[in-house]
């Protein structure tokens, strides 16, 4: 069950009409490092989690991760949303505005489309974790690149924000698969898949 | 922590220095041993053009637009350290702190939902003690991705 809460959690107020931005920062939005593929990574990660706990930072990082996609979403709309067709026509949104005008639909900046074949659910904590800390280093790159190119700071600063809490979810992942590693066997953390090989999983 | 082959490891973060709720937000934590800012985009905090209150010159917007801050700030402490407990269950410090910061917000949502209109289904029922036997008013005030109160 989820509930909504009517406010981004960073707040987005860009005042200047800008379609090559948005089309940059739609990245995050359905980009292969993006969002939307974050959350569902997340939010589907956690049902085998063999630590109960690590399980519930699953759904609290992939919820978080849902407010960011919104914060992607409010920017590539505030950018887009007074868009005239000689603007669109011009500033390389054109190909996106023939199929979709300046409505929202993710894809990378590059304009392929979202896909689960981004991220995985592979049923075994340490590669599920270990995919979990690489997609947010890998989310981090993409905003450092925003970063560079984008100089409006009514843009700068959400993208700021957005990338100091891959850094937090980072270690947050970090923490989970200490947590993990501490119910298998210190000596083989290979020896058996603790979603998997239940038999063998003390039980937390 | 021991260290071994051929698996990741990431130090247990300690408690640390901890930013109060307005530099939090605009600092991405609120752990300072955790902000790590890009070069590129580090203005040592300066900036603040989305964190602060436009409204122009009308007050009602102004007010809105300070209580709706207050709630991002409370409310983003609440969420970094929900994920520091998730790791830290036995964390009292970071409890008391969440413990403080819920009250907090559940105090402003109270007032936001008081003085203009519901954020949360729960708000709603706030929203009555405004007008009794108003109408149902959950779709008032702007969409989050309108700029918020703008």
């Amino acid at each position: 069950m989820w509930t909504y809460e009517k406010r981004l959690q960073f707040p987005v107020k860009i005042t200047k009409t800008c379609p090559k931005t948005a089309q940059l920062i739609i990245s995050q939005y359905g980009g292969p490092d993006g969002e939307l593929s974050a959350s569902m990574r997340y939010l589907s990660q956690r049902y085998t989690m063999p630590v109960k706990a690590v399980g519930g930072l699953l759904t609290d990082i992939g919820t978080e991760e849902l407010a960011h996609m919104e914060i992607i979403c409010a920017m590539v709309y505030q950018l887009t949303k007074d868009l005239t067709i000689e603007e669109a026509k011009t500033a390389g949104f054109d190909a996106y505005y023939i199929d979709h005008t300046s409505g929202l639909w993710p894809q990378a900046a590059a304009g392929v489309p979202f896909t689960a074949l981004e991220f995985q659910s592979k049923g075994d904590a340490l590669a599920d974790l270990t995919e979990d800390l690489a997609a947010e280093q890998k989310a981090r790159t993409v905003y450092d690149n925003l970063l560079r190119m984008i100089t409006d700071p009514e843009v700068r600063e959400p993208l700021r924000f957005l990338r100091a809490r891959e850094i937090v979810h980072f270690q947050r992942f970090g923490e989970a698969l200490e947590k993990t590693k501490e119910r298998l066997d210190q000596k083989d953390y290979y020896f058996y898949n603790p979603e998997f090989d239940k038999q063998m999983t003390p039980r937390v | 922590m021991e260290h071994h082959l051929a698996v990741a490891s990431v130090p247990i973060q300690p408690w640390g220095q901890i930013y109060d709720s307005q530099t939090a937000l605009k600092r991405g934590t609120i752990f300072q041993d955790l902000d790590m800012p890009f070069y590129a985009a580090d203005d040592g905090g300066a900036a603040g053009c989305c964190l602060g209150v436009s409204g122009g010159s009308d007050p009602q917007q102004q007010e809105r637009e300070r209580l709706m801050l207050d709630i991002s700030q409370v409310c983003f402490t609440v969420d970094d350290l929900r994920l520091y407990l998730d790791t830290h269950p036995q964390d009292v410090q970071a409890l008391g702190m969440l413990k403080d910061h819920l009250a907090q917000r559940r105090q402003l949502l109270a007032e936001f939902a008081q003085r203009f209109y519901p954020l949360t289904m729960d708000c709603m029922a706030e929203c009555g003690q405004r007008e009794p036997g108003a109408c149902y008013c959950w779709q008032e005030g702007p969409m989050p991705w309108e700029g918020a109160c703008v």
